[in-house]
């Protein structure tokens, strides 16, 4: 302990510290002796029972008095737990709910762009046989005779 | 500034009389409660940027949501989201005795279920990084064996998780001088008063160590503001609800189940080798109620890979320091 006087302040730390050995090792002893610790557990037992008793007792004089118990209010609380457990089971519900429907959406929607994708594909690759079937039908038409279509119909006819 | 003993007893014991804790305020940084599942609630501690993925941490039943929050410049929330990591914090609330019947799955599978899942549909992500404290990461890993979910990876604190080599808790909890049934048909839920007093009762020297730290280091008014803010985190306990106490105490303590298997809650079997995420187990070198043993036994028994660690600091100091926030940043992010 640090005082005005160094040597004082040293010497009573080792005081200090010499009565700190000395009493943890009693109590060291004592702390962990089986008949103490069976004799405090006894003690410790037979208080709970005389409190458990005690309540009782209060409780039935409450009762005969027609006057809410102990039990009667613990009785509203637990009913009021139970409600209240019940609203958080269906607030899970809910949200389970709500995150079935979230996964719903979102396969939906996949669904829906993988659908627009393959709509596109296959828009762009009826393009591409259009193109292809102008560029062949331009290309026969210029290596056939040069008459023109309405003397070809009319030959036709 | 006081010179000698009695200056400082004098001077220490005027503040302690001005009621400090009444004066303290923990839980300072700025947040918002996302969800509510009864008295459980989420906290959501945003960053300014967010620059890391995001944490859920889980405290233990017995202590209010704060031990994260200690001050200002003494909070892991604080540095985390200083460090761009979005923290969500369970608090389990105040258990009263209407939850005295609330059997162990009600907490490990079904609340802790609910608000990982309400973080992550928050973060929109699909997996998350989880942090259990204390008997807080007990229950995350029961959770994590038993509901594959979610979880990307998890981090436990200075977790037990060898109830047999957990110091003297261990020694005290043994079926033929615990009266576990007596107690909780008695009392309903476990008190915390009596939950402070066998911690208190761990290291009886404890609290005289505790003021004479006060007295040699009380001229520094940063240590005593933390002080205060430790002894006001510590004696706001909660009641562990009474069933849950039970199946607890027999799991973990009698039969040491976590690392010799039987466990069976609510019908089905508990075993940590059905969790397969990669894990982090961390313990304090200098931590009395959760000894190094008990944590990194994890390793032993946990299906995924896990890394061993130890970092400074006693069992509540921990969270109190600069390297637990470091070390968690670090892990987020590798």
């Amino acid at each position: 302990m640090a005082t005005a006087n160094p040597d004082l302040g040293k010497l009573g730390d080792e005081l200090y510290s010499h009565w700190e050995r000395a009493m943890g090792g009693w109590w060291d002893q004592v702390l962990e002796n089986p008949s103490v610790l069976d004799a405090m557990g006894k003690s410790l037992g037979g208080a709970a029972q005389a409190r458990g008793k005690y309540e009782k007792g209060v409780d039935d004089t409450m009762a005969q008095m027609h006057l809410p118990t102990r039990g009667d209010v613990i009785r509203v609380a637990k009913i009021a737990a139970m409600l209240e457990e019940r609203v958080l089971q269906q607030e899970d519900l809910v949200l389970g709910l709500k995150d079935q429907m979230g996964r719903l959406e979102k396969e939906a929607v996949h669904a829906r762009i993988e659908a627009a994708e393959a709509r596109l594909e296959l828009r762009e690759t009826v393009a591409a046989l259009r193109a292809e079937l102008a560029r062949g039908s331009s290309t026969t038409a210029s290596n056939k005779s040069p008459s023109p279509p309405a003397a070809r119909r009319k030959a036709n006819s | 500034m006081s010179t000698t003993v009695t200056d400082r007893v004098i001077d220490t014991a005027r503040w302690l009389a001005s009621d400090p804790v009444s004066r303290v305020r923990t839980g300072q940084t700025p947040h918002a409660v996302l969800f509510r599942d009864q008295k459980a609630c989420v906290r959501y501690f945003a960053p300014e940027t967010a620059r890391l993925p995001p944490v859920f941490c889980v405290l233990p039943l017995i202590n209010t949501g704060t031990v994260f929050d200690l001050m200002p410049g003494r909070s892991v929330v604080e540095a985390l989201t200083a460090a761009g990591v979005p923290v969500y914090v369970l608090d389990w609330g105040r258990a009263g005795p209407e939850d005295s019947q609330l059997p162990m799955s009600h907490y490990v599978d079904r609340v802790l279920g609910r608000c990982i899942n309400r973080a992550i549909r928050h973060a929109g992500i699909y997996e998350i990084d989880v942090l259990g404290y204390c008997v807080g990461g007990t229950f995350l890993a029961l959770h994590l064996a038993r509901n594959p979910g979610p979880a990307r990876r998890a981090f436990f604190l200075a977790t037990p998780i060898d109830f047999h080599r957990s110091g003297r808790l261990s020694t005290w909890a043994r079926p033929e001088t615990f009266p576990l049934d007596s107690i909780i048909d008695g009392f309903g839920n476990f008190p915390k008063a009596l939950m402070q007093d066998s911690f208190r009762w761990m290291r009886p020297t404890g609290s005289t160590q505790k003021f004479k730290t006060l007295l040699d280091r009380g001229d520094d008014p940063a240590f005593r503001e933390l002080w205060v803010a430790l002894e006001s985190w510590n004696a706001d306990g909660v009641d562990f609800p009474g069933a849950t106490y039970r199946e607890y105490i027999r799991g973990c303590y009698f039969d040491n189940a976590l690392m010799k298997g039987g466990w069976v809650m609510d019908g089905r079997r508990v075993d940590l080798r059905d969790a397969k995420i990669p894990a982090v187990t961390v313990a304090a070198a200098g931590d009395h109620i959760v000894p190094e043993a008990a944590a990194h036994a994890l390793a032993a028994v946990w299906g995924g890979p896990v890394r061993v660690a130890t970092v400074s600091g006693g069992h509540v100091g921990v969270c109190a320091g600069a390297k637990l926030p470091a070390a968690i940043v670090e892990w987020l992010a590798t």
